[in-house]
């Protein structure tokens, strides 16, 4: 809250003094009603939208970055709020037949608010769609913000499974998976210090978003191991793309924060789903993975 | 020496308690909130000088769990935590010679490196069985324990040993909806619903050299670790004093009036302070008979009715019903689970 108010100071500021000019220059020309002729109904109604207004403004400014959209936003549901506010105090004041400032302000203010919101929306849609596009890779089919993994901003097993799930409902088409592994990641750990090391699998995430295909999904899967779900894709594909992520994970110089360079290798195992459930399909990705783990070891 | 209890407060809050502060901080995660019910402060914890009573601690780990409620935070935690700059018990971790050495820390300095969750150690013909037992009355946070001390051993004999150790890991609770966590954190072959928490590990590999080792280092360092505990008063918790106590004398047990005589206090006092404990005198007796049992049938290759005789039972269906109170299941069910683990 105490951020809210530091961020948006100058915002918060012009909405309570225009409320108050507002209640302010109704005092000034009109006179305030009677306890019985007051409608409790309608103050309910209108004080009750023009907070909700509030209420939206708030977390639109809490949520959202600053900028074009962020202020279109929060200027439309301005003008929405000034027009119930208005309305609110016509409850409370009577104004003299001949003031017809309130008239634009409650019939101007709510249109020109409602068009500068749909704007605000539209452009929030076209933002929206970029962040999609970027997200492509690690969402694939469906949104879920509960599942995002706490260290890297890549799903985690829980979300692998579900789009598992959905990808081999689809009979028609083949799905491999590939479960990619870090080596000696308990060593690196503890050669790096916690920071480097959770940066360092941050890093490598990006590193293998960027080398997918649009249709692929990159999830973390727990740890150190990494899952890719390939739609579509035969033995011969995951290999091939398998063999890519390993040669990228090889020539990939994680800088530490001292700026020296650390090298890492990985491991694949690679599954291809046969009528088998995610289970099974995880299950038998991860043993292959652990196969070329012993016989990399004994190397 | 006495025993420490959930309310002794002696953990030095920068040691292994802090592993658990960075971690939480590290996911930028408010200290106010983490700090609240446990006496902590961010003054004292930084001058070194605030302790935590292992009651204190356990409300840091609920507080932790419920701010950061991620299935990875005790496998993180535990691989941060040993050997830790603890001094002379992780000077000791650190030069330990072979494994042997490495889990004689674990077991006889439980108040300096683990006070929470204690090591009992049973060689078999085949295995080394590492088992966790409750210190203090973890409750709902077992799980929690078990993991981190799981995942901080499997870490610190690799670093330590230089290789990974095929370990094994048996659970005595449910697989939780994530078992991805137990297979990239610990690996090896999981059993969960197998009666204990234990790892095991063949043998043979207890005596291989690791390259770290240092006689001379390791020598001094435990008898630092002696003057610690000299000092403390006490070695390991009141709870895991009895067991062991009780473990001893598995086939003929004591009364409580008895094991009050033994400790030196009246048997009031004592139920007062098992109490405190969260645990019972039956209770922990029960614990230990199970615990006797499962190892007699898992490494020692006797049958449930051996297993009945040597526990003293009169008959047979006594025996039965008693296992099935202390595990859920019948000797015989659990002798062929325990059997199906060592193919």
């Amino acid at each position: 809250m105490k951020n809210l108010i530091n961020r948006h100071r100058s915002t918060l500021v012009l909405l309570v003094v225009f409320a108050n000019l507002i209640v302010l220059a109704n005092l000034a020309a009109g006179d305030p009603k009677d306890w019985q002729e007051l409608v409790w109904l309608d103050i309910a109604g209108e004080g009750g939208a023009a907070m909700l207004s509030l209420l939206w403004i708030a977390l639109i400014l809490n949520s959202r970055p600053g900028g074009r959209v962020t202020r279109m936003l929060v200027a439309g549901l301005s003008g929405i709020f000034m027009a119930y506010w208005q309305d609110l105090m016509d409850e409370f004041i009577r104004l003299p037949e001949s003031i017809m400032w309130d008239h634009w302000l409650e019939s101007g203010a709510m249109p020109l608010g409602m068009v500068m919101l749909t704007i605000g929306i539209y452009h929030w849609h076209r933002e929206q769609q970029a962040i999609s596009a970027q997200l492509l890779r690690r969402e694939r089919i469906f949104r879920e913000h509960r599942s995002l993994d706490s260290l890297t901003p890549l799903a985690g097993a829980h979300y692998l499974r579900e789009q598992l799930r959905l990808e081999l409902g689809h009979a028609h088409q083949s799905v491999a998976l590939i479960m990619l592994d870090l080596h000696c990641f308990d060593h690196s750990r503890r050669l790096l210090g916690p920071a480097d090391s959770d940066r360092l699998l941050k890093e490598l995430g990006e590193l293998l978003l960027l080398n997918l295909r649009q249709q692929d999904l990159l999830c973390r899967y727990a740890g150190d191991r990494f899952a890719v779900v390939l739609p579509g894709s035969g033995q011969g594909e995951a290999e091939r793309i398998a063999s890519e992520l390993q040669q990228l994970a090889h020539h990939f110089a994680f800088k530490t924060r001292r700026g020296e360079s650390h090298f890492i290798r990985v491991q694949t195992g690679i599954a291809i789903a046969h009528d088998d459930d995610e289970a099974s399909l995880i299950e038998r990705a991860n043993l292959n993975l652990a196969r070329s783990l012993s016989s990399c070891q004994a190397a | 020496m006495k025993g420490y209890l959930p309310d002794s407060a002696f953990i030095p809050a920068h040691h292994m308690p802090a592993a658990l502060i960075d971690l939480v901080q590290d996911q930028g995660i408010d200290t106010h909130r983490l700090f609240r019910h446990t006496g902590l402060f961010p003054d004292t914890l930084m001058r070194g000088e605030a302790r935590l009573s292992p009651q204190d601690y356990l409300q840091l780990i609920h507080n932790a769990r419920q701010l950061c409620p991620d299935p990875e935070l005790p496998f993180r935690y535990g691989q941060r935590l040993f050997p830790g700059h603890y001094g002379a018990i992780s000077a000791l971790l650190g030069q330990a010679g072979n494994l042997q050495e490495c889990l004689l820390g674990f077991e006889d300095y439980t108040a300096l490196i683990s006070p929470l969750i204690g090591m009992r150690i049973t060689r078999s013909q085949d295995y080394l069985c590492v088992q966790w037992l409750d210190t203090c009355g973890a409750g709902s946070h077992w799980p929690f324990l078990v993991e981190s001390a799981m995942a901080g051993l499997t870490s610190v004999t690799q670093w330590l040993s230089g290789r990974s150790l095929p370990w094994q890991f048996q659970f005595s609770y449910r697989c939780p909806p994530w078992p991805e966590q137990y297979q990239v954190h610990l690996g090896g072959p999981l059993h969960f619903e197998s009666c204990m928490d234990a790892m095991l590990l063949p043998r043979g590999l207890v005596d291989i050299p690791w390259p770290g080792g240092a006689a001379t280092g390791w020598n001094v360092a435990r008898q630092q670790c002696h003057q610690q505990l000299q000092q403390l008063g006490f070695s390991h918790s009141l709870r895991q004093r009895l067991y062991r106590h009780l473990q001893k004398r598995v086939t003929a047990p004591p009364s409580l009036q008895e094991v009050a005589e033994t400790l030196g206090t009246s048997p009031a006092t004592l139920k007062r302070r098992l109490r405190q404990h969260d645990c019972h005198y039956q209770q922990l007796l029960d614990e230990v008979r199970l615990h006797q049992a499962i190892l007699w049938l898992q490494f020692d290759g006797m049958t449930p009715e051996q297993v009945c005789r040597k526990l003293n039972f009169s008959d047979s269906t006594n025996f039965r019903r008693a296992f099935k109170r202390w595990s859920g299941l019948t000797p015989s069910a659990c002798h062929k689970l325990l059997q199906a683990l060592g193919e």
